[in-house]
């Protein structure tokens, strides 16, 4: 059992209030001087990810930061991931695979694209080669940052920048981008020349495994760009890092039941 | 504070109505439609189908008191107004029926004296809302940024001993309110409480407005109490310090929204535009300044007497101040009602010539039972499966919505006080009625557990093997009443099999322990984190919180 002093809910919440109005760098100061190498950023090299690596680079270059490597990433997702190396030498980026096991169950029992099939074979899916391997990487970390923002989705506009995250332990949570616009994300990645996902030029709105996303017209609902072929599946899933909101998790145990934990 | 560390910075200057517009996207989404509307728009969204409704059409929703239910594949939580939890025979009848009909029979009675329906699917909202309208039933600002459900004393106009009759002013203030547009797009949500209770029962310290009645030379009228509320960053309300005779209530609660809801540094950010921020930052006699600016005249000082300190449940019978009648109240199991047993509840009242209350402790009361009958009604309330004998911890104890229809609640909620109360009673039987259990399945406290004897807040650990668990943090010194206070949680991430005996720990050493019939809170209080440790039987959680930072928790 830890005894490490993290933050309670009053704390957390006290901050939170604390921390509106100021910008994200200063929310990523106090957090890599609280939590140190216990603190880690999450990243799925989206617009915002992106900007926060910079940021947080600048503050401690051998700050950690990590993602999942789902095996279905598209090559432009690891093209990203060299540029970024190159451009901050010494990143401390681990990158996280789902168990070998646990995918050979699952291709063997679905198939490849078995999550072409119903909703509840693609959440099958993200469970193994999303969901399971976040949870690897939180373990042992006392904090963790995201890039969820309130203009992502309507029903994230109370997002705060400092949370408890009681879907994982209890470690705190941070959104230094929450107060964020989309503009105001671009602009910060163009004034800092941060090097950005090569789809987002060919009209992609939201990056994730490459059979699961694509672009998205003008005018199209975001829904288009992921999952497009899907009914009745939960709202919100995929939309932006949905996964980092808890609500995924929450929505594959509704649906999935025991299953969710295989 | 003492854990802020973000840098101090000049004041900034006040937001202008486009900062508010680029940072706040629930203002941008009320701007661009109204979400009082969106009711109109029910047969194109029924058409649309709920895959493909755009999300802010969902949050306009909640302006007519809907919530996607969990999972979100399609159908609605609707929580119904009742105005301090009064409610006719016709329209529980009714309610149950609507249950019934569309919401598999499942319904809960909530802290803000509300009913909650669930399992609604987007079909059947036409005739939910008809049937919700014909019965002189509202849900409008039940949810979103507008006037929540007035709450009060549930036994307003009826009990032998309140210090007067506010239902015409409660009936005043939903009739101004309720659906109002101009009090419909308010920062944030909004919750006032009105009383005239002799126990003052209704929670006034963590409302967003209580008007908490008085007797000023024998004229009825009200203390105020400002900016209390819970959800995620808990603050006891602080008293105005004025006197408000009955019939100027409305104006000054006007002139109290008013102030907060036309001050553009509280739609910035929704995180910090609840009123008790407000009042964070002018502090009471700054809040007063403005509202009496507001007003165009001085309120009388006036200060509330103390907090009686009584038993705030009105469980069992109450003498009514009409001769021969009594109020029954029946403690409901966690708060969970059937829509059979409102329909029953419902022609039991009406056969005895009565009403129906609800209460903010999730119970109901049977109002104007003759006293001749009281027997015969409390056989008919038990064979409803509502038996009265139940230990009044449970009539007491309150958990939230949760499992399995909240999406936000990462635990069980209501079955698991539910069992944890079985292990309390077995071992520890009447001692501890008096005791109040809060449990809630995530940081929004709907079910107040910053202010339970023990609060319950669901959360999640990992057991030695890596197993993850559901799992509570226990608040304690948290308290309401004579001496309201915001706990703490003083043991942190308990796996849920380990929750009874860690809970039971510190029941048994609190009855052993505790000075002359001391409360649990007043117990907690004066013991250490560490003592708290030996009786729970494990070692409460360091934080850097337990300095000098009292200051916010103990406000008057």
């Amino acid at each position: 059992m830890s005894t490490v002093d993290l933050l309670d809910d009053y704390e957390a919440g006290e901050l939170s209030v604390e921390f509106e109005g100021q910008e994200p760098w200063d929310v990523l100061e106090w957090a890599i001087e609280r939590f140190g190498d216990r603190l880690a950023l999450s990243t799925a090299f989206q617009d915002g990810d992106v900007a926060l690596i910079d940021m947080a680079y600048a503050i401690d270059p051998s700050v950690r930061v990590f993602s999942i490597d789902t095996g279905r990433l598209p090559q432009e997702t690891h093209d990203l991931i060299e540029q970024l190396r190159d451009r901050y030498p010494g990143l401390n980026l681990e990158l996280y695979s789902p168990e070998a096991l646990q995918v050979e169950r699952l291709v063997r029992r679905h198939g490849p694209n078995g999550f072409r099939r119903s909703v509840e074979n693609r959440l099958l899916c993200c469970n193994v080669r999303k969901v399971q391997p976040l949870n690897r990487a939180l373990e042992g970390l006392d904090a963790w940052v995201t890039g969820l923002r309130r203009d992502q989705w309507a029903s994230r506009s109370d997002i705060r920048k400092v949370e408890i995250d009681h879907d994982h332990d209890a470690i705190v949570k941070l959104n230094p981008l929450a107060e964020w616009t989309e503009e105001e994300v671009w602009d910060y990645l163009r004034d800092n020349d941060v090097p950005t996902h090569g789809l987002y030029a060919k009209g992609y709105s939201s990056i994730g495994c490459a059979p699961c996303t694509r672009p998205v017209a003008k005018g199209e609902p975001v829904r288009a760009g992921r999952w497009w072929w899907e009914t009745d599946a939960p709202k919100e899933c995929g939309m932006h890092c949905a996964i980092e909101t808890g609500g995924f998790e929450h929505e594959l145990h509704a649906i999935l039941g025991a299953k969710a934990h295989g | 504070m003492t854990t802020g560390t973000a840098r101090e910075r000049p004041p900034k200057p006040p937001p202008t109505e486009e900062l508010v517009l680029k940072r706040n996207p629930v203002e941008r989404l009320k701007r661009e439609k109204s979400p009082l509307g969106i009711l109109g728009e029910l047969p194109q969204l029924i058409a649309t189908g709920y895959a493909d409704i755009p999300e802010e059409d969902i949050v306009r929703l909640k302006w007519w008191g809907l919530y996607h239910d969990k999972p979100k594949v399609g159908t609605f939580m609707l929580r119904i107004k009742l105005n301090a939890g009064r409610v006719t025979p016709a329209q529980l009848r009714e309610i149950g029926e609507i249950s019934n009909a569309h919401g598999k029979g499942a319904g809960e009675l909530t802290t803000r004296q509300t009913i909650q329906l669930h399992y609604l699917d987007l079909p059947s909202l036409p005739d939910v809302f008809d049937r919700v309208a014909a019965a002189g039933l509202t849900t409008a600002g039940a949810c979103g940024d507008a006037v929540r459900n007035t709450t009060g004393c549930p036994l307003a106009g009826v009990a032998h001993d309140e210090l007067f009759d506010v239902s015409p002013l409660l009936d005043e203030v939903a009739t101004f309110f309720y659906g109002n547009p101009d009090y419909s797009d308010l920062p944030r949500k909004h919750k006032i409480s009105i009383s005239a209770c002799a126990h003052r029962c209704n929670a006034p310290e963590i409302n967003c407005i209580s008007l908490v009645g008085a007797l000023r030379d024998g004229e009825p009228g009200f203390g105020v109490l400002v900016g209390g509320g819970l959800s995620s960053v808990p603050r006891i309300a602080r008293e105005l310090g004025v006197w408000v005779p009955y019939a100027e209530a409305l104006e000054v609660l006007r002139a109290i929204l008013d102030a907060w809801k036309e001050d553009l540094r509280y739609r910035v950010s929704r995180v910090k535009a609840r009123l008790k921020f407000m009042v964070d930052d002018l502090g009471p006699e700054g809040m007063r300044a403005e509202v009496e600016r507001r007003l165009g005249r001085a309120l009388a000082d006036f200060t509330l007497p103390p907090h009686p300190g009584s038993d705030t449940t009105h469980l069992g019978l109450t003498p009514e101040k009409r001769d021969g009648h009594s109020s029954i109240g029946i403690p409901v199991n966690v708060g969970l009602v059937s829509g059979d047993q409102m329909i029953a509840v419902a022609n039991l009242a009406e056969e005895v010539g009565g009403d129906v209350r609800v209460t903010r402790h999730q119970n109901l009361i049977l109002t104007g039972v003759p006293n001749a009958r009281i027997e015969q009604t409390e056989a008919a309330i038990e064979a409803i499966g509502f038996p009265l004998d139940l230990n009044p911890v449970r009539g007491g104890a309150i958990a939230c919505t949760g499992e399995p229809h909240c999406n936000f609640s990462v635990t069980e909620t209501k079955t698991r006080l539910d069992a944890l109360l079985d292990h309390l009673e077995t071992r520890f039987g009447n001692a501890i009625a008096e005791l109040r259990l809060n449990l809630d399945g995530c940081p929004h406290a709907c079910g107040q557990h910053w202010v339970g004897d023990l609060g319950f807040q669901g959360s999640t650990a990992r057991d030695e093997a890596g197993t993850r668990h559901q799992a509570y943090e226990i608040y304690v010194r948290g308290s309401m009443g004579a001496v309201a206070a915001i706990g703490r949680p003083v043991f942190r991430r308990v796996p849920t099999y380990e929750l009874d005996r860690t809970v039971a720990g510190l029941v048994a050493g609190w009855l052993d322990g505790r000075r002359d019939g001391e409360p649990f809170a007043a117990f907690a209080t004066r013991l250490s984190d560490a003592e708290l440790g030996v009786l729970a039987g494990r070692p409460p959680s360091t934080s850097s919180r337990r300095t000098d930072d009292t200051d916010d928790d103990q406000g008057a």
